[in-house]
């Protein structure tokens, strides 16, 4: 029988399934506006892909960081933990700063969310799950406050546990929507 | 009109249609008397009272299960198939180069029926002949209605970005009801429509009144109420042929005085309702888009006898 | 032999020596916020009766000016808004966050807090929705807001926006409420409880917390998108800039038909407990019942386009939806005839509870066959949008949900309160309710065949539509009284109810354990499990279910 240990993963799993049907809705109103265009700038002719990837590599890299992370804490190696959590964070950072950086220019260009139902779906789409990464670099920085004052112990662990999930859950988004958006919208 | 137009089909698609609803019904009331008959039978004879044996401690039957299982799916399996073809039936394939007869756009609150042959314009009111399958094209000029004359065809939505077809057809001659059925807006009570199926003969005369230029008014207070009708700015929403106003903003009113109903049935089209409409469009038909100009009775009565003349 | 097991471990619950208001206030026991449920769930039930009853009254007669129309239709929208999003759901949620932990021998659920919190953001998603009436007018564009109605160009005032954020809350807190519950659920049951063994109260909640987990999220992917066409001029529902109106539709009722599935699965977990019980039996076809749960709500992500069989969908599309929909009534059908079923050699008891489950059985069905006729697509196209849908989905909401509601009030009160509601007047009650509500809906649906369309807040003076439109009137008023008699009989039941014991009804699952009310742990010790009726086992050591039945 799953016990009360493990309710934190549980939780935050139901939770991921739920996040995962939003986004789901998101995506296929950006790829269904993509087949009826209207006028305006298109994935094609408005995004940097390469950029984008650039500052996408630091999000999948901090998938692999904070598995070091919660390596380093089931073995009980208090520094390495809150180094590589620190390194995710950072990571995490350098995606949104990358990400608004890019909705900067994009705004700049004259594309605003209301131009046309391109960047009406595109910013949504995206703007959610920057929302996403940053209420989990918020739980990551509470974790990695915890880890420094030597309070993530055994039981608090299936916690950390639940925002390692949660954290790979949000990668796995943006390897969808970086594919969809930056990989097959802005190639057709 | 027939009290319950679901059960009074005149056209062969809602035919099919009242068919299938008695049939269906029939099944439907005869599953639930079942249950409840069972149900009595429970209550009376299971009912606790001194004497009465202690209650059974049974867990279930399988083979009860796979029985009720199976019987509905067998009840529902034939309803599928009278689902295809009452389908094929209402609503039939339009063959391909079939242009429609009709034109019909959705407004917030009226409907604007445009003859594609003839090239006749009107509204709320739509004249047919009998016996002849009439294809519509439909469309909304802003927000989602339905068109629905219930004893003549399906009820369909007007939806904006997306026209849709609907066949209509009357057996017989008579006045039928349509209705908007899908909320539109303050007004979608009164986005009432009635079709009135003519035999041919009277139906061509129809159409040829409704194309002929109605001759200017020669009475004193219908010229006033011509001249009313372009100052007061009537011809900023309403087209009359014959003269400058030609928007659709608001219904084609120039053979208005040929129709049976006002603003989407909310009143009848006789000279003191229409008067009443002119003077206090906010009490018959509230936040309609038809503005109240603050006329006096004078200019109302003048208006009036100009409109009448529009047959 | 009778080992006592230790209550279920369960996080760490700081028992609040607060008083008053305070307490409720801070409260994360699970007890007392699901009284809160309750409470606010009432309260929200009397102001959206008021607003039908605004509406049944504009109806009396063809041309009655009572209200404007543009208040008639702010009527029309809050109140279906309110009776789903604010009373059906919040009560039924009220039931199991109470009854839950209970039933599984826990002392709380999986995430206390989060419970709290669930409650709070669910009644300021109330407010700011209430809020919209002081602000310039509550939205208007009916409770499901079809595009492009209810964007800026048509509803240019705030009461969309008020609408969106509301129910936005409200689903953040359901969706929280469900993990909250899947997790107690899955984690925290008592040794011996096995899924198998689980009362079907709590295993319709636990699918019903996946069906809110799986559907909550589409509305408010929904929702935002709504929004930021409304706040930032964008164009996803609005056809006149490339958008599309149908998009919506589709969106919305992707969440819109399993949330009606959402509604009623706890309402069938209550029949499925109160049948059993007054009929001094076990429940007929368990794993029956239980199963189709799943398959209901399987199908349930299937069907929705139903809703829009009207729009001009392509053949193949209504043919699919048609079928899928019909269906879904073979599993509902199913659970009909088991609780039918259960009441086969028994020794029914008429308590007021049973008799608002008993009579379920009879008014969901006529709700559920009406809907069938709904499945068959062709039908639909001279069905939809008249007052035979409104029939049709009052008798599955109210005369499925709501008597669900009542007979899961008359059943748990006791247990809520220590006192008995008194079934002298709950007969009055019983009856008033269902005459009153027969009354009200079943002309309806011959109001419909007449032709008389929804959300009409008047009609012509055709033959027949006053009479039809002045019976239902008069049906709800007498459902009115029928509520607030109810809300009376708390209140004295409260003060001077007679005092119910640990279990009044000699039922067989745990809550009946412990005192009414249970204390702050609920359990001085868990009894131990064995089968599906705990109770019963231990009353009745020579026949023990799993003894009889040989599992």
């Amino acid at each position: 029988m799953i016990g009360i240990r493990e309710r934190g993963k549980i939780g935050v799993g139901l939770f991921i399934l739920s996040e995962a049907n939003f986004f789901l809705l998101l995506i296929i109103a950006y790829v269904y506006y993509h087949a009826y265009p209207g006028q305006g700038p298109t994935a094609a002719s408005a995004l940097n892909v390469a950029r984008t990837a650039a500052f996408s590599l630091a999000l999948f890299a901090s998938s692999a960081t904070i598995f070091m992370a919660s390596r380093a804490a089931r073995r009980g190696h208090d520094g390495a933990l809150v180094t590589w959590l620190a390194i995710t964070i950072a990571l995490g950072a350098v995606f949104i700063l990358g990400q608004a950086r890019e909705y900067y220019d994009l705004i700049e260009g004259g594309l605003g969310v209301s131009r046309n139902l391109f960047a009406t779906t595109f910013f949504t789409l995206t703007g959610f799950h920057g929302l996403h990464v940053i209420i989990g670099l918020v739980a990551l920085s509470i974790t990695f406050a915890l880890a420094v004052n030597g309070k993530l112990h055994a039981e608090t662990r299936d916690g950390f546990g639940a925002v390692e999930w949660y954290w790979h859950f949000v990668d796995a988004v943006w390897v969808v929507v970086f594919s969809v958006v930056y990989l097959w919208s802005a190639a057709s | 009109m027939d009290q319950f137009p679901v059960f009074a089909p005149i056209s062969p698609y809602t035919h099919a249609l009242s068919a299938l609803l008695i049939a269906v019904f029939l099944v439907l009331l005869a599953i639930l008397l079942l249950e409840t008959s069972l149900l009595v039978y429970m209550i009376i004879r299971y009912r606790d009272r001194p004497g009465a044996p202690e209650a059974r401690q049974i867990f279930g039957w399988n083979t009860l299960e796979v029985i009720w299982t199976l019987i509905p799916i067998g009840i529902l399996t034939v309803f599928a198939f009278f689902m295809i073809s009452v389908d094929r039936e209402a609503d039939p394939l339009v063959p391909p180069g079939r242009k429609p007869d009709l034109e019909v756009i959705g407004h917030q609150w009226w409907w604007e029926i445009n003859y594609v042959a003839s090239g006749v314009v009107a509204a709320n009111e739509v004249h047919i002949p009998i016996g002849k399958p009439i294809l519509i094209d439909l469309r909304s000029a802003d927000v989602i209605h339905d068109f629905w004359a219930p004893q003549l065809g399906r009820e369909i939505d007007a939806v904006p970005g997306h026209p849709n077809t609907l066949w209509i057809e009357a057996e017989k001659p008579g006045t039928y009801m349509g209705e908007c059925a899908e909320f539109c807006g303050v007004e979608h009570a009164w986005m009432r429509f009635r079709v009135v199926a003519q035999d041919q003969v009277a139906f061509d005369a129809w159409q040829r009144a409704q194309l002929a230029t109605p001759p200017s008014p020669s009475a004193p207070d219908a010229i006033a109420g011509a001249k009313l009708f372009t100052d007061k700015t009537c011809i900023n929403c309403h087209a009359i042929a014959g003269t400058v106003g030609n928007q659709t903003v608001g219904p084609d009113l120039t053979h208005i005085a040929s129709r049976a109903m006002l603003a989407g049935e909310a009143a009848r089209n006789t000279p003191d309702e229409l008067f009443r409409w002119l003077k206090q469009p906010d009490v018959i038909k509230p936040q309609s888009h038809m503005p109240d100009f603050k006329l006096t009775d004078d200019e109302a009565h003048e208006l009036v006898a100009y409109l009448e003349g529009l047959k | 032999m009778s080992q006592m097991v230790e209550a279920g471990v369960a996080p760490a619950v700081v028992t609040s020596e607060r008083e008053g208001l305070l307490k409720w206030v801070a409260s994360v026991d699970h007890k007392e916020i699901g009284i809160l449920y309750l409470i606010s769930a009432m309260a929200f039930f009397l102001i959206g009766g008021v607003e039908a009853l605004v509406i049944r009254t504009q109806l009396l007669a063809p041309g009655l000016h009572i209200v404007s129309p543009e208040t008639f239709d702010q009527m029309f929208t809050i109140h279906g808004t309110t009776m789903i999003f604010l009373f059906v759901m919040p009560m039924l949620t009220g039931f199991s966050t109470y009854i839950v932990p209970l039933m599984i021998g826990a002392r709380d659920v999986a995430f206390p807090r989060l419970n709290a919190m669930s409650f709070w953001i669910q009644l300021f998603g109330g407010i700011i929705l209430y809020f919209s009436f002081l602000a310039g007018g509550a939205a208007s564009a009916g409770w499901f807001a079809y595009t492009p109605l209810s964007e800026k160009a048509y509803s240019s005032l705030p009461g969309v926006d008020f609408w969106i954020v509301g129910i936005a809350c409200i689903g953040i807190g359901t969706l929280a409420g469900a993990i909250n519950l899947a997790v107690t659920i899955l984690c925290l049951r008592v040794e011996g409880l096995t899924i198998r063994r689980l009362p079907l109260f709590v295993w319709m909640t636990l699918v019903n917390s996946f069906l809110m987990i799986f559907a909550l999220p589409l509305i408010n992917a929904a929702l935002a998108m709504l929004l930021i066409d409304r706040f930032f001029n964008a164009h996803v529902f609005d056809p006149a800039n490339g958008g599309s109106a149908l998009l919506w539709q589709h969106y919305f009722w992707s969440f819109g038909h399993p949330e009606v599935y959402i509604m009623i699965l706890p309402a069938f977990g209550i029949i499925s407990e109160v049948i059993p019980v007054f009929s001094r039996k076990p429940i007929y076809g368990y794993e029956f019942v239980a199963a189709s749960s799943v398959a209901i709500a399987f199908l349930s992500f299937t069907v929705w386009a139903h809703h829009m069989f009207a729009v001009g969908m392509s053949h193949v599309a209504n043919l699919a939806f048609g079928v899928a929909s019909m269906t879904i009534a073979v599993p509902t059908g199913i659970k009909i005839f088991n609780w039918t079923a259960t009441m086969y050699g028994g020794r029914i008891r008429f308590t007021t509870a049973m008799m608002f489950a008993v009579s379920f059985l009879f008014t969901f069905t006529i709700g559920g066959l009406s809907g069938i006729s709904f499945a068959i697509f062709p039908l639909d196209w001279q069905l939809t949008d008249t007052y035979y849908l409104v029939a049709h989905f009052h008798y599955v909401l109210v005369g499925g949900s709501v008597f669900g509601i009542f007979a899961g009030f008359y059943y748990w009160f006791p247990k809520f309160s220590g006192r008995l509601l008194s079934e002298r007047l709950g007969k009055w009650q019983f009856w008033l309710t269902f005459i009153g509500f027969n009354l009200t809906f079943f002309v309806q649906h011959i109001l419909g065949l007449a032709g008389m369309p929804r959300r009409v807040f008047t009609y012509p003076d055709l033959p027949g539509w006053q009479v039809m439109n002045v019976i239902s009137s008069i049906g709800a008023f007498m459902l009115g009284f029928a509520v607030v008699l109810f809300v009376w009989m708390i209140f004295d039941a409260l003060s001077k109810g007679e005092i119910a014991g640990d279990n009044p009804w000699e039922a067989w699952t745990l809550e009946w354990a412990t005192t009414s009310p249970p204390p702050p742990e609920n359990f001085d010790r868990v009894p131990p499990v064995h089968g599906r009726r705990p109770l019963w086992d231990l009353a009745h050591p020579d026949r023990a279910d799993e003894l009889v039945a040989g599992a």
